[in-house]
């Protein structure tokens, strides 16, 4: 793998080929588009890239399919405003490239954070490179998350080599539009969008900067465009906008927005959504573009002497049996999780509200233990095996002694203390899990 | 290292374009356990490591959901469009239809059924990568965390993870029901003979390639593997599988370099 990177090859070339291109199928073919990106974009002048001391831990096997250069990414905030004003200005290049599932959104490079600074220095030959630890990171934006501090000039350059290439719509759809970050800002949380019909989830990426406990730049990166979560009934109304419209070929986003005349969304959603439906349309599934690299499970039965229709229904069958099957497991799995979570929260609420209660009472930390378990098999309720009374049960304990769950955040300082080593021990303690949900009673009294 | 090699195997035998889509869990373990040994180094605090695994984290689904929305959204697309195309087949070719024709129709029918079941098995595949992103970034990666590093991310962390796109697969299962319904129309009623034929067919199948049939047996056996045995049994572990009519999925063997243990 970290031969293909190593492989240059020009991004005119790459790019000079037909749209499909931009398809990419496999991780091989990806890295070596990456590479090409890479190379035009960080070391122009040199071929540091052929350097053999690169470190392959560099690239990834999830060195993902992009189509639009990588950047390092610096968690000097300095940057990200500039390169984002640099992003807002291009924003119209994303959408289309949402057809197969080469996703805009590359994943992360190695973010190995032993690498040597001299070394970064000599992959990048940058010398203006700021001295953190570089990765090759990149925030889902949906868009162009990648940001190139350095190579301003070259991005737009890209910019401009990727329009030509690209199905010339686009170009014609760039001159119309505003190329100002009119949609930049991630729209308001959803209770603002109003309830028309139909609903749509508008997916925010902001949320996910309150996942860091630091600021940091690159997770609330700043989104050019936010992501949109279709529906059936959103689509439908899709459809009979272009309907009315005269059919898919003859509609354009603009009108079909127009018409649709849904809050919240906007004419880059349409478009990329646009493109999918005519891909879908005209390329009935057999032959879809991203069905080129599946072999189908029909030419693979055929070699076992299904060549009978009623052998290729049944193989049909078979395989239809297979996968209900997995989605039933799936369905079950999911649902196992989600009710273990929902325990593991009843149980943390539980720990923090007794804490709160002993340091109330001004216990001692190490008799904390002793106050946390005793109470817990005894008074409050009868040991039991069933996940579903154990809520219960803390509810009741909850409202008795009327703390509220706000008052968790307090005590999470003190890591070393009793709440937080119960926690711990009953994550990785090795009693066998109880299908029927954990019984807290049964731990509490076999720990001590 | 075992759910690593296992989620490696998952990769490999999913579709090959979504094989980047999945969690770099070999790189945040990675990270894990740098952070626990620089613990002692000052240079990089705990605080910033800890800042840092998260903002891989966010990184990976952003990932996760970016895929998965765009699969999601193709699924709606194609769906609709698999309907609106036997509803013409039935009114070209349908004994009823415009130019009714046995041959058409049953030709058309058959490619019909074809893609519906593939676009199925796609759909159901999508769920299973949703699952396996979450038990990689929920189960394993997270513990890994909090045990490496004494912290207490998990819980938190996956509360939020709970309400990530990518995990919310509703819709798509909701699809995957329409188009059993929709396969259950279009399939000809199971004929007595047939039995025969399947119990057969059923003794002795090699999935060979690439295909989504393979994907899926794959996907069930290693989920039945994953959860088989634990080391480390918690309350926070999933309890093993309980597969219903399992030896019509171990009857399957998969052909393929990396023998699924």
């Amino acid at each position: 793998m970290p031969s293909s990177f190593l492989a240059l090859t020009s991004f005119k070339d790459k790019y000079s080929t037909s749209p499909s291109s931009f398809q990419v199928s496999s991780g091989r073919e990806v890295m070596e588009n990456s590479a090409s990106l890479q190379e035009s974009s960080l070391a122009p002048s040199n071929g540091t890239l052929g350097n053999s001391s690169l470190s392959p831990s560099i690239v990834t096997d999830h060195m993902c399919a992009s189509a639009l250069p990588h950047v390092q990414h610096s968690h000097n905030p300095a940057f990200i405003s500039q390169s984002s004003r640099d992003l807002a200005s291009l924003p119209p290049l994303d959408a289309s490239f949402s057809q197969s599932t080469a996703s805009l959104i590359h994943t992360q490079g190695n973010k190995d954070v032993s690498w040597s600074l001299d070394r970064l220095q000599m992959f990048l030959d940058l010398p203006e490179n700021t001295p953190a630890p570089n990765q090759l990171v990149e925030s889902s934006t949906g868009v162009l998350a990648s940001e190139d501090h350095n190579k301003k000039t070259n991005w737009q350059e890209w910019a401009d080599d990727l329009i030509n290439v690209v199905d010339p719509d686009w170009s014609k759809i760039l001159d119309n539009t505003n190329v100002l970050n009119p949609r930049v800002e991630v729209p308001k949380p959803s209770g603002d969008i109003s309830k028309q019909q139909p609903q749509f989830h508008q997916n925010q990426l902001v949320p996910h900067g309150e996942f860091s406990s630091h600021a940091y730049p690159s997770s609330t990166a700043p989104p050019t465009k936010p992501r949109m979560r279709w529906t059936p009934e959103l689509h439908e109304a899709f459809l009979e906008a272009v309907n009315q419209l005269g059919g898919s070929e003859r509609a354009t986003p603009k009108g079909i927005l127009k018409l649709m005349n849904v809050e919240g969304l906007t004419i880059y959603h349409v478009k990329s959504h646009l493109q999918k439906y005519r891909t879908a349309r005209y390329m009935p599934e057999t032959s879809e573009g991203t069905s080129e690299k599946r072999i189908t499970s029909i030419e693979e039965m055929k070699s076992i002497d299904l060549k009978t229709s009623i052998g290729i229904t049944e193989a049909l069958r078979l395989q239809v049996e297979v996968q209900k099957q997995l989605h039933e497991q799936l369905e079950i799995q999911r649902n196992l999780q989600l009710r273990i979570e929902e325990q593991g929260r009843y149980l943390q609420m539980m720990f923090e509200k007794q804490k709160k209660v002993e340091d109330e009472k001004g216990g001692v930390p190490s008799s904390a233990s002793d106050d946390l378990l005793a109470p817990l098999p005894g008074s409050k309720h009868p040991p039991c095996n069933n996940g579903k009374s154990d809520s219960e049960a803390l509810e009741q304990d909850h409202s008795r002694t009327g703390i509220g769950p706000g008052n968790a955040g307090t005590n999470e300082d003190k890591s070393s203390s009793g709440v937080s080593t119960k926690l711990k021990m009953l994550e990785t303690e090795s009693t066998v899990h109880d299908e029927s949900g954990f019984s807290v009673s049964k731990r509490a009294r076999t720990e001590k | 290292m075992k759910f690593g090699k296992r989620l490696k195997q998952q990769i490999e035998e999913s579709l090959p374009a979504w094989r980047d889509k999945f969690l770099s869990y070999k790189e945040l373990k990675k990270l894990v356990r740098q952070i626990s040994s620089a613990e002692s180094c000052v240079e990089y605090g705990k605080a910033d490591a800890e800042a840092e695994f998260v903002h891989l984290l966010n990184n990976e689904i952003d990932k996760f959901n970016v895929f998965f929305m765009e699969e999601e959204e193709d699924f709606i697309i194609r769906h609709k469009e698999l309907q609106q195309r036997i509803k013409r087949v039935i009114e070209t070719w349908g004994p009823n239809g415009t130019k009714p024709s046995e041959a058409e129709y049953k030709d058309e029918m058959a490619k019909i059924r074809k893609d519906i079941v593939n676009f199925h098995g796609e759909m159901v595949l999508l769920v299973n990568y949703s699952n396996i992103n979450y038990t990689g970034s929920l189960a394993k990666i997270l513990k890994k965390y909090d045990k490496r590093t004494g912290g207490l991310l998990r819980l938190p962390f996956i509360q939020k993870v709970l309400q990530q796109p990518f995990f919310i697969t509703d819709l798509v299962s909701k699809l995957v029901k329409e188009c059993e319904n929709i396969i259950d129309e279009v399939f000809p009623v199971e004929q007595e003979d047939e039995e025969e034929i399947v119990k057969e067919q059923r003794e002795a199948i090699t999935v060979a390639g690439k295909g989504i049939f393979r994907n899926t047996v794959a996907a069930l056996l290693s989920m039945q593997e994953i959860r088989r045995g634990s080391s480390t049994y918690g309350h926070f572990s999933l309890p093993p599988m309980d597969l219903p009519d399992s030896d019509l999925i171990h009857s399957f063997q998969l052909n393929s370099p990396i023998p699924i243990v």
